[in-house]
């Protein structure tokens, strides 16, 4: 296998609604950027992977109308998408091009324009993940008040909801370290530029004023919809180390599918998967992961986590599956402040999806807030250590996708 | 290459219209028939590729259902959303990267479920384009017939020829939708016209169906089958927006091609390929595509259609399974034609088999076959 | 060059329409129908795994755990255990809408109420349904509980035959 290093990132500012420009304008300048920190010209690149969700933003295919902004057209350009972990999925495409050996530099980018969609927020798409079955549900006589309960726990936020609960009810955790989890996100978000929700200060009773959404979750536990686009450079290690100063060396991956987790399943059929915190897909991607990045011991060599956590109790509950730490102790990490920037285990000093939330850019922007960690760009929001190993995940669908990497400061 | 990658089983529905099942049970039945063919079982695979797209399918996140029917189940799964043949040039990068061995490729659509003509028109510039409300994918194609035909003089007649080759071709495939025996090239012009010179028999038919197929490294294909098909080249590249590039010809593709070409050691593709498998949603767009693989100087498709020389008795045979006009399942398209070629060299074209030892396999996606993927397969 | 780097104005906004529900024909399994006309007969069916054995309610036709066909129907008990609950916030007028409709305004619940949604693994089957919890407060419901299926008292064959759980007091 050849060895694949990131050698520059880019990325946009998040908001609600960024009016300022249009989508191919904000992928453009997320590319750019992400060219101009690698010391690339746009003549010099292979290949192009991207992603993101084309349901929420309106338009079908849209690298097709918007490579000309990020100067794919004469370039393959592989589009991939898996719901939420997109941009996990975006970039090990682009590492698997380098790795094959068929390319040498390829830039993967991912985005989301939410506030292009009629309704503001991603409701819009996600109603149209299960609409086929509910409506065929309703057709077999879904009573009004059923469809009322499932709305209020439906979408993402309800298989969520349950997983929180599942979570909660087995590792002996309660609401309020849900409230630890968001507060500590958005006041690392504050010190992040590009992020969405910023709230220097914010305190966990902040979170628990806010109002209920459905028993655990309160509205400041949730991810807001954001606007933004990421990229990231890939090349070969030649390439890498003439190019890079401290080229970020992509050492394993891995994105195992688990079952699909929502009672309208395939044919409105429920699931086999008790418990939705269970996360197989997730344990066994991060094992394959670090077998192939040779880490023996996640919770001595990993020095800093990006989790995908668009509702906290994801934060615990991945960063278990990630080995980080004991089964059902996260929690207690979290009270001890070992997940803060300046503690021992460092999880999302970025802010994460928690505080942006640009759907198919996320789990992208995941893996690059690790590699700024590693290349020590990441400013306000460094972590105040040596930062060797960084491990990223992704996680979409009804909690059935997963993708893990893991980043080092040398490829072997 | 580095290393080299095998097809080593394939599967494909009988498509057709309004298909009576659903599409987890279609993507089972041919995940299935992949892996038997193949003569594997589902522990054996490293790697799941899929395609469809959230607009064809009508639903956000397309794999969310089909994961566990195409038997993804804690396997390392993406989704690629595009055509089928993306699908396949992903898991050859997968192998290739040496992460993994053996990939199981999936593709399927339901025209059914969405038109998808309108679907093309959501492809558009929704700034402009989308907004004046004019185009879609046959508006487009009969844009880029037209500006073909008038630049090199290629009348409605030949164009016909072509559709009259395929859809006779595909009455032989057992899987083809549109199997038009008897089909005359006054019936292709007296069919329905929807954008002048696009008709009914000039495009391809909307389908319902899913293909499969299992890729092997070197050493797994060896130890799987007797008759492995490599894969000897592939290239792939995406045109300009609509706007911005000549219609008159397939630029991307013959870019694909090349990259394809060289990869295989293929210097004259007339001599040296044996049988070609291409996606052709239109009939005037397999003219072009003629000249973009090199199979004759640029303008020169209609006297390749006219002599006959890609009939399935020609020197180059091109599409005898019956191609696009004969069942257009939009993201498994690309791949059945991957599969076709596949059959040619492995000797089980059925029906229209032709002696061959080297095919090309060829998927578009896009308005105007805007992204092209070439895949060259030979059974040494 | 296609990139051209520059501080831009406010841009303007074009309405247009890009949602395509409406005009979406899916295939479903017939599989769901089946199940609702149990309900009639208060059998609850659900589909085997000739694989690993697995129950699951409501029946689907696919394994994916060993990726073969679910044919074998079996029918479980309507009486189960509570594996996970949410609660919703309280209700009130014109907080929200569903399918265009104010549940508080058309009297499906109360002002200040608060529904109880219920993932029941019902006896007899390895998977959860999802289902509303009625008969018991938001602090008393807990995750082991049993509870028993409440029926409509005139079943048609409809999912809304089984309208609720309800705690199991012998």
């Amino acid at each position: 296998m050849r060895n694949v290093a990131i050698i520059g990132c880019g990325q946009t500012k998040h908001s609600a609604r960024r009016r300022d420009v249009n989508l191919a304008e904000m992928v453009g300048d997320a590319v750019w950027n992400a060219l101009e920190d690698a010391q690339v010209t746009p003549q010099e690149v292979d290949a192009f992977t991207v992603g993101n969700m084309q349901g929420f933003g309106g338009v079908a295919q849209p690298e097709q109308w918007l490579g000309d902004w990020i100067g794919a057209a004469g370039k393959p350009v592989l589009r991939v998408a898996t719901g939420g972990s997109t941009g996990g999925c975006v970039a090990q495409a682009a590492f698997y091009a380098v790795a094959s050996g068929l390319y040498d530099i390829a830039v993967a980018t991912a985005w989301e324009k939410h506030s292009d969609s009629k309704e503001p927020g991603a409701t819009t798409g996600l109603s149209h993940v299960a609409l086929g079955n509910t409506i065929n549900m309703i057709n077999c006589g879904l009573s009004f008040k059923h469809l009322l309960s499932m709305t209020l726990v439906g979408a993402a936020a309800g298989v969520a909801c349950y997983q929180a609960m599942y979570y909660m009810y087995r590792s002996g955790s309660r609401v309020e370290h849900l409230d630890m989890v968001a507060a500590k996100d958005r006041r690392n978000a504050a010190k992040n530029k590009y992020a969405h929700l910023q709230w220097p200060g914010c305190t966990p009773e902040d979170i628990a004023k806010t109002e209920w959404v459905a028993y655990p979750f309160r509205y400041g536990h949730i991810c807001p919809a954001s606007d933004g686009a990421s990229a990231m450079v890939l090349a070969c290690e030649d390439i890498a180390r003439k190019r890079c100063k401290k080229p970020v060396w992509i050492k394993g991956l891995a994105a195992y599918s688990d079952e699909e987790n929502q009672i309208m399943s395939e044919g409105a059929g429920g699931i086999g998967i008790l418990d939705a915190s269970q996360q197989i897909g997730a344990t066994m991607s991060a094992i394959k992961a670090y077998r192939m990045a040779g880490i023996r011991d996640p919770q001595k060599e990993i020095d800093v986590a990006e989790i995908y956590q668009p509702f906290p109790n994801q934060e615990l509950i991945f960063a278990e599956r990630l080995g980080l730490f004991d089964e059902g102790t996260a929690w207690r990490a979290l009270e001890k402040g070992e997940t803060d920037i300046n503690g021992r285990m460092p999880c999302d000093p970025s802010g994460g999806v928690n505080a942006t939330n640009a759907i198919g850019s996320s789990a992208l922007q995941r893996i690059l807030e690790c590699a700024l960690q590693i290349m020590g760009k990441a400013e306000e929001h460094q972590v105040p250590k040596e930062v060797h190993n960084a491990v990223a995940t992704g996680w979409g669908g009804a909690t059935n996708y997963i993708a893990v990497t893991v980043l080092g400061d040398s490829p072997y | 290459m580095a290393g080299r990658v095998a097809i080593v089983g394939y599967a494909q529905s009988h498509h057709q219209h309004d298909i009576q099942m659903t599409r987890e049970d279609m993507v089972f039945e041919v995940a299935k028939g992949a892996l038997r063919n193949a003569g594997i079982s589902r522990e054996d695979v490293d790697t799941v590729i899929t395609a469809s797209t959230d607009f064809l399918d009508g639903r956000t996140i397309s794999n969310l259902y089909t994961s566990m029917a195409v038997g993804a189940y804690l396997k390392d799964e993406s989704k690629v959303e595009e055509d089928g043949a993306f699908a396949a040039y992903y898991a050859l990068m997968r192998i290739l990267s040496g992460v993994h061995d053996i990939a199981l490729v999936e593709a399927h659509t339901q025209g059914s479920v969405v038109n998808p003509h309108l679907v093309s028109s959501y492809t558009l510039d929704p700034l402009f384009e989308r907004q004046y409300g004019f185009l879609n994918d046959i508006s487009a194609a009969a844009l880029q017939a037209r500006m073909y035909m008038n630049k090199y003089g290629v009348s409605e007649e030949q164009v016909a020829m072509v559709a009259v080759k395929n859809l006779m071709n595909a009455a032989d495939n057992l899987n083809a939708h549109r199997k038009m025996p008897d089909v005359t090239v006054e019936e292709v012009l007296n069919s329905k016209l929807y954008y002048d010179p696009i008709r009914e028999l000039t495009m391809s038919p909307v389908s319902d169906g899913a293909c499969a197929i299992v890729l092997a490294s070197e050493e797994k294909a060896k130890e799987i089958t007797d008759i492995p098909v490599w894969i000897e080249g592939v290239g792939s590249c995406q045109d300009g927006y609509l706007r911005d590039r000549s219609l008159y010809k397939l630029d991307s593709l013959q870019k694909a091609a090349q990259d394809a070409y060289g990869m295989a050691g293929v210097s004259n593709p007339f001599a040296q390929i044996d049988v070609f498998e291409v996606s052709e949603k239109y009939a005037h767009e397999e003219l072009m595509i003629y000249e973009a693989l090199g199979l004759c100087r640029e303008g020169k498709g209609k006297t390749l259609i006219e002599k006959g020389m890609t009939g399935k008795d020609g020197e180059i045979p091109v599409n005898p399974s019956g191609g696009a006009l004969g069942a257009d399942p939009i993201c498994a398209t690309g791949l059945i034609r991957v599969v076709e070629a596949a059959k040619q060299i492995r000797g089980e074209a059925n029906g229209y088999q032709i002696p061959a030892y080297r095919a090309l396999a060829h998927g578009q996606f896009g308005i105007c076959a805007q992204k092209n993927v070439v895949f060259i397969l030979g059974s040494e | 060059m296609p990139y051209i780097k520059e501080e831009r104005k406010e841009t303007i906004s074009v309405e247009g329409d890009w949602d395509i529900g409406g005009s979406t024909t899916w295939k479903d399994s017939t599989l769901l129908q089946g199940y609702a006309q149990g309900l009639k007969e208060k059998r609850i069916i659900g589909s085997l795994c000739p694989g690993c054995g697995k129950v699951i309610v409501p029946p689907r036709n696919i394994c994916g755990r060993c990726h073969r066909k679910m044919d074998e129907k079996v029918v479980v008990s309507d009486i189960g255990t509570v594996t996970c609950f949410v609660i919703s916030a309280p209700f009130a007028k014109g907080k929200m809408q569903v399918l265009g409709m104010d549940p508080v305004e058309t009297g499906l619940v109360g002002e200040g109420e608060r529904v109880i949604s219920v993932y029941v693994k019902l006896d007899g089957a390895d998977s959860n349904i999802d289902t509303e919890l009625i008969g018991a407060k938001p602090e008393e419901v807990y995750v082991g509980m049993r509870v028993k299926a409440v029926w409509a008292k005139e079943r048609q064959g409809k999912l809304s035959d089984l309208e609720a759980v309800e705690p199991l007091r012998d």
